[in-house]
């Protein structure tokens, strides 16, 4: 741990250096009527490639070549002073010409799809260990419908032993669609409590209708959409999780060939 | 009203050890002169000497170049041989291979890269080449397979060996003491053995004299002097001083030697495992306890409960503080904590009056004890407290999974697949306790006893590092090992040829099975890729003995 603090703040310490020299050496280029978009470009197409590399690192786990979590840490402070240097290099914040203005947009939302990404990583995994009941996500789905016939296992059993179909006419009417698949996705992902006021409103709107042995079997459905619910908490965190990447790297890729494009059109028409 | 259903309640015996055992068997061993001299009239009526003949003992053939025992395993029996002769090797041992055991060295850093390209995508390819001429010999049992030296006369020329012969037993300490076998024993003409487990063992010692003194002997001879003296309290020792202490030493065992199985039961039916006491908080030592092999639980009570202050593992000690204390005229000094077998443990006990004779006088610094060191609130200890009910004390190298920074992104489930040809050897999922997990994956422990009654040796503890790994060149697929683990980490899997097309017995037609389970990325450099590949510093690899460190991380 204490390596990992002294990692951290010599990344730090180390980024600034090299932001304050670049901003330094590029105003020394103005002045003397250079190009300072050449030595700020360079860098932050340098500061590009180390980002990707990260995510090369990832396909190579077996070789030694630095534990993950210090690559992450590189990766989050050169992710921020590469947007440091993106305003270093064009000068403002919101270039002129459309093709760059198309580099920017992907460049922002790149940037801001990373650092929420960031933010996500560090306040999901908290609310996911307190919702309790680990779950593996690709598991879910057969979670899901082990519960479903567990519930329809009580209900023919319900039928069967009481010769009153009402909670099964309930369920088919309003707590099947609960059931099919998960639900309140958004409501999960903002830490709501729809779900389980659902099963608590559907238990209790036909409670009054059940006998005391169709009681008991309520009871045991009631459980069991709590634990579906808990399911469904798991699923929306867990998807989030998982699916911000699935906007970070599309983007990442989108900005790496614009800049590509940019160099290419750089280097053949302005030099 | 619930039906109720009656069964027999199960006995020591309803599972003989070897089921071939026949009367006439029995009595030609009664007529044995090993077993002839033993007073059949001491043993109880529930535990008779023809019961234990019948029921711990087997008669085991073996030919000529099999393997009997292997330096280095476990086992939980000793051996008395009826017939032929063994070798013992002893020295130099016997190369690794030769025993069934892995062979193969670290990775270097571009062998292990030409994995990126040279995993393969269809689980658990094998390159069926490999499995054969292995030394093994196989057997429609599969539990009764060997690995056998294919040339015993060049191993006689190139390793000092000892003859076994007819009427010695061997394999007794390893067996009653849960320590590694320390030596090779071969079969050098066709032999028959009688293997005795090792509950039939402890009832042989128990009740026969004569039994007791050979095993007792034996130890003392063999093993008892070089146990005490990698203890700091004897370590200043002359030799007649520390044959004194020797001889005045007593061997007790509690709990139960395959633990592992009633805490299995126990945890399956919901309920805590037992615990016997070794000695109660409060009463008066007569004797300084040392550990020689499995693990003991120190606590003090608070209030209805008790508190983990810490465990003991071989080579730890126990009364020591107190026993000394007394000496020093501070009146009688009564234990301050309770000590409790976790699972199985062994212990020597050494008389109060030979510590006064010959330790305390010289001990400049009096011992640091044990009470003080509680530390931290209820809440504190939790997590220790947890492991314990749980086993996970007996881990060296426990996957701890802190929940509340692991973003469940299966990293170090793709990095563990990555240097194992694809596949992965854990599961991220297990026991959770408050923000904290530990995955189903080997925890490499200090009592292996997946390792116990592995028929090939397949399963094994490295040289260095003493990590345990399977060779899947001579593992058979028994199963053996996963239904012995405690905590379900190994795995059985079926296999594939390299073209994907599933592996079956020619005989039954039914898949051919492998065991698999975290082998600590043993060939790979750099370490467990696991705990390399998480982001997060999420996954760590740890002692649940190693308290201060613990505490430190959590």
């Amino acid at each position: 741990m204490r390596i990992i603090r002294l990692f951290n703040v010599v990344l730090v310490v180390g980024a600034g250096v090299v932001l304050v020299l670049i901003a330094y050496l590029a105003d020394q280029s103005r002045t003397a009527l250079g190009v300072p978009a050449q030595l700020t470009g360079w860098t932050l197409f340098a500061a590009m490639a180390g980002l990707a590399l990260f995510n090369v690192r990832k396909k190579l786990s077996m070789v030694p070549v630095g534990r993950a979590s210090y690559w992450l840490n590189a990766h989050v402070v050169v992710g921020l002073s590469a947007l440091v240097l993106f305003w270093l290099h064009t000068g403002n914040a919101w270039p002129s010409g459309l093709y760059e203005q198309a580099l920017a947009l992907l460049f922002y939302l790149l940037s801001l799809s990373g650092i929420i990404g960031y933010g996500l990583q560090r306040l999901i995994p908290a609310r996911l260990t307190q919702g309790g009941d680990e779950v593996i996500h690709e598991r879910i789905p057969a979670e899901l419908a082990r519960i479903r016939d567990d519930v329809e296992s009580i209900l023919v059993a319900c039928t069967e032993e009481t010769g009153s179909d009402t909670l099964a006419r309930h369920y088919l009417e309003t707590m099947h669609w609960f059931f099919q698949r998960p639900r309140f996705f958004l409501d999960h992902a903002v830490s709501g409590q729809k779900g389980a006021h659902f099963v608590q409103h559907q238990c209790a709107v036909v409670s009054g209708y059940l006998s005391e042995a169709e009681q008991g079997h309520l009871a045991r459905i009631g459980d069991l959409g709590h634990d579906k619910n808990r399911l469904d908490r798991h699923y929306a965190l867990q998807s989030t999780l998982k699916s911000w990447l699935l906007v970070h790297i599309p983007l990442a890729a989108g900005v790496a060939a614009l800049t590509i494009w940019h160099l290419v059109l750089v280097h053949v028409y302005a030099l | 009203m619930a039906l109720v259903t009656t069964m027999t309640r199960p006995q020591r015996w309803d599972t003989p050890f070897g089921p071939d055992m026949t009367d006439a068997d029995v009595q030609a061993l009664l007529e044995r002169p090993e077993i002839a001299a033993i007073d059949a009239e001491a043993f109880p009526g529930n535990v008779p000497l023809i019961g234990i003949l019948r029921n711990d003992t087997r008669i085991v053939r073996y030919t000529e170049g099999d393997i009997v025992v292997r330096e280095g395993d476990y086992g939980n029996s000793a051996f008395l041989i009826l017939e032929g002769t063994l070798r013992v090797v002893v020295a130099p041992s016997l190369p690794r291979h030769l025993l069934g055991r892995q062979a193969v060295g670290k990775k270097g850093f571009f062998e292990a890269l030409t994995q990126l390209w040279t995993n393969r995508w269809i689980p658990e390819v094998r390159d069926v080449g490999r499995y054969t001429g292995k030394g093994l010999r196989s057997d429609t049992d599969k539990t009764e397979a060997r690995v056998f030296l294919q040339d015993v006369p060049a191993i006689l020329d190139k390793h000092r060996t000892a003859a076994l012969v007819e009427g010695q037993l061997f394999g007794e300490l390893a067996a009653l003491g849960r320590i590694p076998r320390a030596v090779t024993v071969f079969a050098e003409t066709d032999a028959a053995l009688l293997e005795i487990r090792w509950q039939g063992l402890r009832e042989l010692r128990k009740f026969d004299e004569n039994w007791r003194r050979r095993i007792d002997e034996n130890y003392r001879e063999n093993a008892l002097k070089a146990a005490l003296k990698e203890t700091s309290l004897f370590k200043g020792l002359d030799a007649d001083a520390l044959q004194k202490v020797a001889d005045a030493t007593l061997f007790e065992t509690y709990g139960s030697f395959d633990w592992h199985t009633t805490y299995k039961r126990m945890r399956q039916k919901g309920s805590a495992a037992e615990e016997p006491i070794i000695a109660r908080e409060g009463d008066y030592p007569d004797g300084v306890l040392l550990v020689r092999a499995g693990f003991a639980r120190v606590s003090y009570g608070v209030g209805k409960g008790e508190i983990t202050l810490t465990y003991l593992g071989a080579g730890d000690v126990y009364g020591f503080d107190e026993l000394y204390r007394s000496w020093r005229d501070e009146g009688e000094v009564s234990l301050q904590t309770t000590v409790r077998a976790l699972g199985y443990v062994d212990v020597l006990r050494v008389p109060a009056h030979i510590l006064e004779e010959y330790v305390f006088a010289g001990i400049d610094r009096p011992p640091e004890p044990l009470r003080p060191a509680a530390e931290g609130t209820l809440v504190d200890n939790g997590l220790l407290e947890w492991a314990v009910d749980e086993r996970f004390i007996n881990g060296t190298k426990a996957m701890l999974i802190d929940l509340d920074r692991c973003v469940r992104c299966d990293d170090c489930v793709q990095a563990c697949a990555s240097t194992h040809g694809g596949n992965p050897r854990f599961v991220r999922h297990g026991k959770t306790f408050d923000h904290w997990m530990v995955a189903n994956a080997c925890m490499h422990c200090k009592d292996p006893v997946c390792m116990i009654g592995c028929p090939t040796g397949a399963i094994h503890r490295t040289v260095a590092g003493g990590t345990v790994i399977i060779n899947d060149e001579t593992c058979i697929g028994c199963g053996t090992c996963a239904n012995s683990c405690p905590y379900d980490n190994i795995r059985l899997v079926e296999i594939a040829n390299d073209k994907g097309a599933p592996l079956l017995d020619e005989d039954s037609g039914q898949p051919i099975i492998k065991a698999t389970k975290c082998d600590l990325c043993a060939n790979n450099p750099g370490g467990p890729a696991c705990v390399r590949a998480c982001p997060h510093d999420a996954l760590r690899r740890v002692d649940f003995r190693d308290v201060a460190a613990l505490r430190e991380y959590v």
